[in-house]
């Protein structure tokens, strides 16, 4: 018998395709599914503070498949619904996204594809079902079966430019802040001279897919983009790198660079003087917060939860900069045996928290916390209760962040890291200034009536606040 | 769940193994003693019932659910040689879609649609196709639809090898309430040790016979005609080995669980087997000899 799982942050395949191509100007999704798995995917997102997409509410595209085309097959309903998409919605390229009933029933979709490509369409199609994974397994392969085969409707002669970067492994909307980290790593690639294919957000588009081949190397940032980045190697020789995590200080921007510079050829002054203007921001605020560090104990038992790439890049920073004891890290998105990639971050993992657990129940999560008493948790907002009850701080920073809009905001760089820094140092802040209002009410309530009584008439205003100083500090 | 109205009965069988032949021949048989018969054909070929009602154009249920429109028990059925109510669950074309979920969805609306209260059968017999290759075939014997099932199987390997497919399916509801079986229905048996390869097989799994079928020219001829061979030709031998293999499939209670062969058990005693009938065929033993 299986165990309960609940609140599994992560949706399936199809809801990471979906979302993920979703988040492509120009490119309009197709859903061969049950009317469900598109309002699923909807309903999932619209908590999170990320902005409506470019379509609205329950608007995308699908079949709505019923159990007539289970039982005799959905094909033509498809192609039905890809000629009137074409006809109703504008877009640069359709794509196609498999749904798992079409998967079991074997709807030859590719064959809808090719018949709509022929007639001089630009779509493409993905077989992945949401069964084959996780929405993260999701992003990866719908990126790489369009990459497949988009040559083949948007013609391109392959013409490498010496300079264009491909970005990799930031996935639109499972990383809360992935729109201001795609700007952050624009700014940080553009700042040495270099241009970059995001794909996803305000600088992406269909034409970063068509030109991903042209592109002089491609980096990863976290697990999930190597399958894509591997494709590109494989089919028109762009090399490519992986990064455990997207850079979170001038150190990492630095080490971002000098690895990219095997592959890619950057002016040394320009690339100098970006890093040290970077070093100088960094160095700028972080002088303004020594005062913090020497005087507040930043070093708290620390919880991370969040995908793998988030968890390494907090972790680092926190324990690093302010000294936090990462007491554990859930990781919440490599979740079952992982054959598909190459990198493997365990050993990085195990130098920066103390113990890692894999896990996307809720349940096991909020064992966890309870049990690691950590003085803060980074985690996302399903983690707000358990840390309300527990009495730890809650840094809402992974997936999902209700109640909050996040537009712009970054995480990564120099800037992402200020962010972090700050919000940390805050809520330390925050949960000093309740232990003392904590104290002060208690020092109260232990005098009884009379001290509102004094109070009142400002007799002995001075006597209870010297008395409740020496209780802060006698407690302290 | 209510009450089961009459004895729900499927039929299993490797296709082309004469499930339908034999199936049409029961309903019939039953007809004729008397009985309300219901036959159900779980095939997207749709030919279940053809000897029954002479080859007539029934619409399928599926092919009525297609179209959308509200269904009616009459549009679905006929009334074929005594009486027999014939229907066809209908399906996809080959290819395309998924008959297993066909089969689902109109023994589905069948129960919707009040087939059994309204018209309150003796036996209802299911005539499934081919093998159990997924849990859409598997309808029939689970969900308490029926309680019993028989298979019918030569003494072909590739028969036998459905067989005991079947055999794994009931093996793995019957605990939860499916089906249990009732015994092979030995067909197209031919002289020789055909006979003794069945009673080996089914001695192996702990099962029985329900009977045997002879090959037989009448049946040929009864189907050219659209007809069993209880309506074509009421008095011959075959005829009669139908209706006795009705009787037994009525009376019978004696419903076990088999114990069907893995893989590579399966695999040595069709190689055994192999042996013993080259040695038959070519001479070296005599027939009962080798066996």
């Amino acid at each position: 018998m299986s165990n309960v799982i609940k609140n599994p942050r992560n949706g399936c395949a199809l809801h990471g395709a979906l979302q993920t191509v979703h988040e492509i100007e120009g490119v309009v999704p197709v859903v061969h599914a049950n009317a469900g798995c598109g309002v699923i995917n909807y309903l999932a997102n619209k908590s999170v503070g990320n902005g409506a997409g470019r379509y609205s509410g329950f608007a995308i595209p699908g079949t709505a498949a019923q159990e007539r085309h289970v039982i005799f097959g959905g094909a033509s309903r498809l192609r039905e619904q890809i000629k009137n998409t074409i006809k109703v919605v504008n877009g640069d390229l359709y794509v196609i996204l498999n749904s798992c009933e079409s998967a079991m029933v074997g709807d030859d979709v590719d064959a809808m594809t090719r018949e709509i490509v022929e007639q001089g369409e630009p779509v493409v199609d993905t077989l992945i079902a949401g069964f084959n994974g996780g929405s993260h397994y999701g992003y990866e392969h719908v990126l790489n079966d369009i990459l497949k085969t988009i040559d083949g409707v948007k013609k391109n002669e392959k013409n490498t430019d010496s300079k264009l970067i491909n970005i990799f492994g930031i996935v639109p909307q499972k990383d809360p802040y992935w729109q201001g980290n795609l700007e952050e790593i624009r700014r940080i690639f553009t700042g040495v001279g270099l241009k970059v294919n995001l794909f996803f957000g305000v600088y992406g588009g269909v034409d970063d897919l068509v030109n991903a081949k042209n592109a002089v190397a491609s980096v990863v940032f976290s697990r999930w983009g190597e399958l894509p980045a591997k494709l590109l190697k494989e089919r028109f020789d762009v090399p490519y790198i992986t990064v455990s995590s997207l850079p979170a200080s001038a150190r990492d921007e630095r080490e971002l660079i000098e690895k990219i510079s095997e592959y890619v050829d950057i002016d040394q002054e320009v690339r100098e003087s970006f890093l040290n203007s970077e070093e100088k921001y960094e160095k700028n605020y972080l002088s303004r917060i020594r005062d913090d560090i020497f005087e507040y104990d930043l070093g708290k038992r620390t919880l991370i939860v969040g995908d793998e790439e988030q968890v390494i890049r907090y972790g680092k920073l926190f324990s690093e900069v302010l000294g936090a004891r990462v007491v554990g890290a859930v990781l919440t998105d490599a979740l079952k045996k992982d054959e598909e990639h190459d990198r493997d971050n365990t050993e990085l993992l195990e130098s920066i928290a103390e113990n890692i657990y894999i896990t996307s129940d809720a349940k096991d999560i909020e064992d966890i916390i309870k049990r690691s008493r950590a003085e803060v948790v980074i985690g996302s907002s399903l983690e707000k209760k358990i840390a309300e009850k527990n009495n730890v701080s809650l840094l809402e920073f992974s997936y999902p962040i209700y109640h909050r809009a996040i537009l712009n905001q970054t995480t990564a760089g120099v800037r992402g890291q200020i962010e972090l820094l700050q919000s940390y140092i805050s809520i330390v802040k925050e949960k000093q200034l309740e232990k003392k209002e904590e104290l002060i009410r208690f020092v109260q309530s232990v005098k009884g009536g009379e001290s509102w009584h004094e109070l009142s008439h400002g007799k002995s205003v001075v006597r209870n606040s010297e008395r409740t100083a020496k209780l802060v500090n006698y407690g302290g | 769940m209510a009450e089961k109205i009459g004895k729900h009965i499927a039929i299993y069988g490797k296709g082309g193994i004469g499930k339908s032949t034999t199936t049409s021949n029961i309903s019939a048989a039953l007809a004729e003693a008397g009985y309300r018969v219901i036959q159900i054909g779980c095939d997207p070929k749709s030919d279940s019932t053809n000897t029954l009602r002479g080859n007539n154009y029934l619409p399928t249920v599926l092919d009525s659910l297609r179209e959308g429109n509200k269904i009616h028990l009459d549009d679905i059925s006929v009334k074929g040689f005594g009486g027999v109510l014939c229907i066809e669950s209908g399906g996809p074309v080959p290819g395309v879609g998924c008959a297993g979920r066909g089969i689902n969805a109109a023994v589905n609306l069948l129960q919707e649609l009040n087939l059994f209260e309204e018209f309150k059968p003796d036996y209802v017999l299911y005539d499934v196709l081919g093998d159990v290759v997924c849990g859409g075939f598997a309808v029939p014997i689970r969900d308490g639809i029926t309680d019993r099932a028989y298979v019918v199987s030569s003494s072909d390997f590739m028969a036998l090898y459905a067989a005991n497919n079947l055999f794994k399916a009931i093996n793995k509801y019957a605990p939860t309430g499916g089906a249990k079986l009732g015994g092979v229905i030995a067909n197209s048996m031919k002289p020789g040790y055909h006979r003794e390869i069945v009673e080996d097989f089914v001695a192996k799994t702990g099962t029985s016979i329900a009977g045997y079928v002879n090959r037989s020219i009448d049946v040929q001829q009864s189907e050219l005609y659209g007809k069993t061979v209880i309506e074509a030709k009421p008095n011959s031998t075959q005829a009669d080995i139908y209706r006795n293999l009705a009787k037994y499939i009525a009376e019978n209670e004696n419903l076990v669980v088999p114990n069907p062969l893995g893989s590579a058990e399966l695999r040595d005693w069709a190689r055994n087997w192999g042996d013993r009938i080259y040695d038959i065929e070519s001479g070296v033993v005599g027939v009962a000899e080798a066996i």
